[in-house]
């Protein structure tokens, strides 16, 4: 059943967002995606393609004027907006993870002394943006640990935002349970996996 | 030739059937014309599933160096063994064309071993096309009636298929609806640096492999044609959904770039619209984006996680997640939104997933591991179909909603199996390098 698949490139303008930064404008990115596999054994019947649409299908109109609505996509790219790709980012010894309880997202009290440490040296070191990455343990399934690992970044975002680091800096990812710093299935690994995770870019 | 034919399919067919096959010979009810009518009356007859005798196909015409006449009857017979509606026995010679006084003493000859309807197909070969005819008969029925004749053809290269659409027209015949065999299953699977979406034939074979993203994929749900599959991936750094053409030689398209989580898609059952989980307003709440405008809709409102949404097969209602009562449960509203009633009660429950003829909901329940349980729209009739070992996870329903594909780890990393909707016939159906999870079964292809 051997089938060839061609791959395209495709750039994908990616939509003008606005994130929780209210009013920070975005930069569409540009992607590369591998097309899907030509018509596979099946599918004779399949009907063929319809018109096709443009490369990407943002949608044209707002659902409301509301901040954090998605707007229609710029074609121009606007850089120097956005959070930058999170492959932007690196690991940095001035700043420490913290870890949460299982399926919690508070931050607890030792865990605060740590963001405090962060804080401290994120408001001396201004230029550096800050990628707060929320993480949960293999425990639970995977869409529900999406929504999860969101909640930590936020609420170490939230953290460090009472401390004086300034809003505009931070930008949160969650990668739920797909990114684990261990596999072990002890309890042990899946505390350390229960975290949230600085990562800094130089601006 | 007679006694060959009758000693294999013996071979294969359980001695409990034969004696309710003698039940039906001594039954008084004539056969009559539907073939609805056969299975109807071998099971009323004490026999849980249909004796089908397949021989070996019978070669019309062309030549035919695939060995087609033995490959198709030889898929055929496991898509009907996975059934479960019948017991087939196949493997018997070939039968010769044009000789209806060997056709007969074969079928008696099947008959008197168990069975209580026959196949037979004959095929022809034309340059690359390949068109088969099944010949249904009721060997219950003293004459051997020919219940139905079909044809059905395929490019060469598609002969699993060409086999798979059978079986489907055999179910079809046998119980009013259309077999699941010409389906696929879309999936995600962990290598070559990520985790990405693949698609293979219901049965586990074929596998094609749809994103080269090398980044994580997730989630991926067919749209109610079949055409494309939503998902959602990290190809461009952030989790944003997208969608590919799983059979057209179509770029991927973004469906949804907001800040923060795009995920958990649900196509409607119109296909003109996504359920999905965004958090840009703060927390994970599920929306209704509308595909070709890009139109958003927020359903929920609450300061709890809402996710995973799951429509009902009339689009009125969705199932979804939440933690707003605390441990994760599945939920029930409208698809406006309104009328959020709570459906779980113990564990902690993710993953719900609207059975497609409405009558159950599967979701995952932690109550220790995690296990596939399935419950009644009304809360009603709360069942257990797994028990370990290992987890089990993220149910998939077949489009007749007669089995479920899901994910275990009981045997070491995560694979897909499948299982019958009750919990029964647990079998293993991906054997991956790599971890596979989320297997989203399609609707019937067109």
């Amino acid at each position: 059943m051997a089938r060839q698949r061609g791959s395209v490139l495709l750039v994908v303008p990616l939509l003008a967002l606005t994130v929780f930064l209210v009013g920070c404008p975005k930069r569409p990115a540009t992607s590369v995606a591998s097309a899907p596999a030509p018509p596979a054994s099946a599918a004779p019947s399949t009907p063929s393609a319809p018109t096709a649409p443009s490369m990407v299908s943002p949608p044209s109109t707002p659902a409301t004027p509301a901040p954090g609505t998605m707007t229609p996509a710029t074609p121009a790219p606007a850089p120097s907006a956005t959070p930058p790709k999170p492959s932007e980012f690196m690991a940095s010894a001035n700043l420490r993870d913290i870890q949460f309880d299982f399926d919690k997202y508070n931050i607890r009290p030792g865990d605060a002394k740590i963001l405090d440490a962060n804080a401290t040296w994120l408001k001396a070191n201004a230029r550096n943006l800050v990628l707060i990455e929320g993480h949960c343990d293999e425990r639970g399934t995977a869409e529900y640990n999406l929504a999860l690992g969101e909640r930590r970044a936020k609420s170490t975002m939230t953290y460090l935002v009472a401390q004086g680091v300034a809003t505009n800096r931070i930008t949160i990812i969650s990668y739920g349970k797909e990114r684990p710093m261990c596999t072990d299935k002890t309890e042990a690994c899946w505390a350390r996996n229960r975290r949230a995770h600085h990562l800094v870019k130089a601006q | 030739m007679s006694a060959r034919p009758a000693r294999a399919f013996l071979a294969v067919t359980a001695a409990a059937l034969v004696v309710a096959a003698a039940g039906m010979l001594s039954s008084p009810t004539p056969a009559r014309p539907q073939a609805a009518d056969v299975l109807l009356n071998v099971i009323a007859s004490g026999a849980k599933k249909l004796n089908i005798a397949i021989p070996d196909f019978t070669l019309a015409a062309g030549a035919d160096p695939q060995t087609l006449v033995k490959r198709v009857p030889e898929v055929l017979g496991n898509d009907l063994n996975y059934s479960a509606l019948f017991n087939v026995g196949a493997g018997m010679p070939a039968l010769p064309v044009n000789n209806p006084a060997a056709v007969r003493e074969a079928w008696a000859s099947f008959a008197a071993s168990g069975a209580h309807a026959a196949l037979h197909g004959l095929i022809t070969i034309r340059g690359d096309r390949v068109e088969a005819e099944m010949r249904l008969y009721d060997l219950t029925s003293p004459e051997q009636r020919l219940i139905s004749a079909k044809k059905v053809e395929m490019p060469a290269a598609q002969a699993r298929r060409l086999a798979h659409k059978m079986a489907d027209e055999v179910v079809l015949q046998f119980t009013g609806e259309l077999g699941i065999a010409d389906t696929k299953i879309a999936y995600t699977s962990v290598g070559g640096g990520g985790k990405e979406v693949y698609v293979m034939d219901y049965d586990g074979v074929g596998a094609v492999k749809m994103t080269s993203t090398q980044s994580i994929n997730l989630s991926p749900a067919w749209s109610p044609d079949t055409r494309s599959i939503a998902f959602t991936s990290y190809m461009g750094g952030y989790p944003y959904l997208y969608r590919l053409f799983a059979f057209e030689k179509r770029p991927i398209q973004l469906l949804a770039g907001y800040s923060g989580i795009n995920s958990s898609p649900a196509w409607s059952p119109d296909g003109k619209a996504v359920a999905l989980t965004l958090s840009k307003d703060g927390n994970s709440e599920i929306y209704l984006l509308t595909v070709a405008t890009g139109a958003l809709r927020r359903l929920t409102s609450n300061a709890a996680i809402d996710t995973e949404p799951s429509w009902s097969p009339t689009g009125r209602e969705m199932a979804f997640v939440s933690d707003r009562a605390g441990p994760a449960h599945v939920f029930v509203m409208d698809a406006e939104g309104a009328n959020v009633r709570r459906l779980t009660q113990a564990g902690f429950n993710t993953q719900p997933r609207w059975s497609p003829k409405g009558d159950g909901i599967a979701f995952t329940s932690r109550q220790g591991n995690h296990d596939i349980w399935a419950v009644n729209p009304d809360g009603s009739n709360l069942r257990r179909l797994t028990a370990g070992p290992g987890s089990n996870e993220s149910a998939s329903w077949s489009p007749d909603g007669r089995h479920l594909v899901f994910q275990s780890s009981r045997i070491g990393a995560f694979q897909l199996f499948t299982m019958l909707a009750d919990g029964s016939e647990q079998q293993l159906l991906t054997k991956g390098p790599g971890e596979t999870t989320s297997g989203a079964w399609s609707p019937r292809l067109p």
